[in-house]
């Protein structure tokens, strides 16, 4: 097929005319969405606490890892005897609280996510 | 409506007149409807994807920036919302061999309609990997005009140019195989 009778056929279209009832519908759906409120922002000034909050209790979390991985290497190089790193985790989670913390930070996160679906009304 | 009037009602809109985009939709919804229909082929679902795209104008109206053209943006936009909406839930496409099967029957009979051999061509152009099918529904829908193809698909020309090429050949080829339309033929020879 000559590239010639293809421009003249897809540029030979006959326009399409809206239905009449077009217009109004998208007047409609443009009122009903100018009347809607608008969306409820997140609340971040009253979310920076809890966030803080976290940041600074994943930072104590690390200094205490840091802090009982050294003192079990400084024991381990004493006593030739290192434990297995799964052994080592469990007492590092074990000491600091971590699952208690973990569980926080899921349970905001969760909060967090609820607020924003029921906030933006889907 | 001309562009400065576009730019008065959009002004409108934005100080909290809404009815004001009423001059909008009355300028632009023959050119929205007839751009979602040659995306989709299907005149009920063209006028809802049209709908769609003047509330995500409506809602967007505050980024046109108005060293722009009002109608460069809205095809954008629209065009954008069309391809998705053909991502989400392509076209009901018949392939290009189905298109041969229902052509057949009709090919060799005497009253071969002219119209409906251009329809398998418009609809060929569907079956197309999106890349060409745009390029080529834009270009033709501008009146061939490749500047206004390339704005509404954010391209520069050159590739479009290389699109539209391209498109063009597999288009040929597959139809070769498909029309036997003895003007095609008398044409092409």
């Amino acid at each position: 097929m000559r590239h010639d009778e293809l421009d003249r056929i897809l540029s030979e279209e006959n326009d399409l005319t809206p239905s009449s009832g077009f217009l109004e519908s998208v007047m409609e759906t443009v009122r009903s969405d100018a009347s809607a409120p608008p969306p409820i922002p997140f609340p971040w000034k009253r979310a920076w606490p809890g966030v803080a909050a976290c940041l600074i209790a994943v930072g104590v979390l690390l200094v205490a890892c840091i802090a009982l991985l050294h003192r079990q290497s400084v024991a381990a190089s004493s006593t030739d005897t290192l434990p297995s790193s799964f052994v080592l985790c469990l007492q590092v989670a074990k000491a600091t609280g971590a699952g208690w913390i973990a569980l926080a930070l899921i349970i905001s996160l969760a909060s967090i996510m609820l607020s924003n679906r029921l906030g933006s009304g889907k | 409506m001309n562009a400065s009037e576009d730019q008065a009602a959009v002004a409108r809109i934005l100080a909290g007149d809404s009815s004001a985009f009423e001059g909008i939709v009355l300028r632009w919804q023959g050119p929205l409807v007839n751009l979602a229909y040659r995306f989709c082929r299907d005149r009920e679902r063209a006028e809802e994807m049209a709908q769609e795209a003047f509330l995500r104008a409506y809602r967007s109206l505050a980024q046109w920036r108005r060293e722009g053209a009002f109608s460069t943006w809205l095809f954008a936009l629209a065009t954008n919302l069309y391809r998705t909406e053909l991502r989400r839930i392509p076209a009901r496409l018949v392939s290009i061999e189905d298109l041969a099967e229902q052509h057949a029957p009709r090919v060799n009979h005497q009253n071969f309609e002219g119209e409906e051999h251009d329809r398998i061509v418009r609809n060929a152009v569907l079956t197309l990997p999106s890349k060409y099918r745009d390029a080529l529904t834009l270009f033709y829908f501008h009146e061939m005009d490749v500047g206004a193809a390339a704005r509404s698909l954010g391209l520069p020309e050159g590739t479009l140019k290389a699109r539209l090429a391209r498109g063009r050949k597999i288009l040929s080829a597959k139809l070769s195989h498909v029309l036997v339309s003895p003007l095609l033929r008398k044409e092409v020879t």
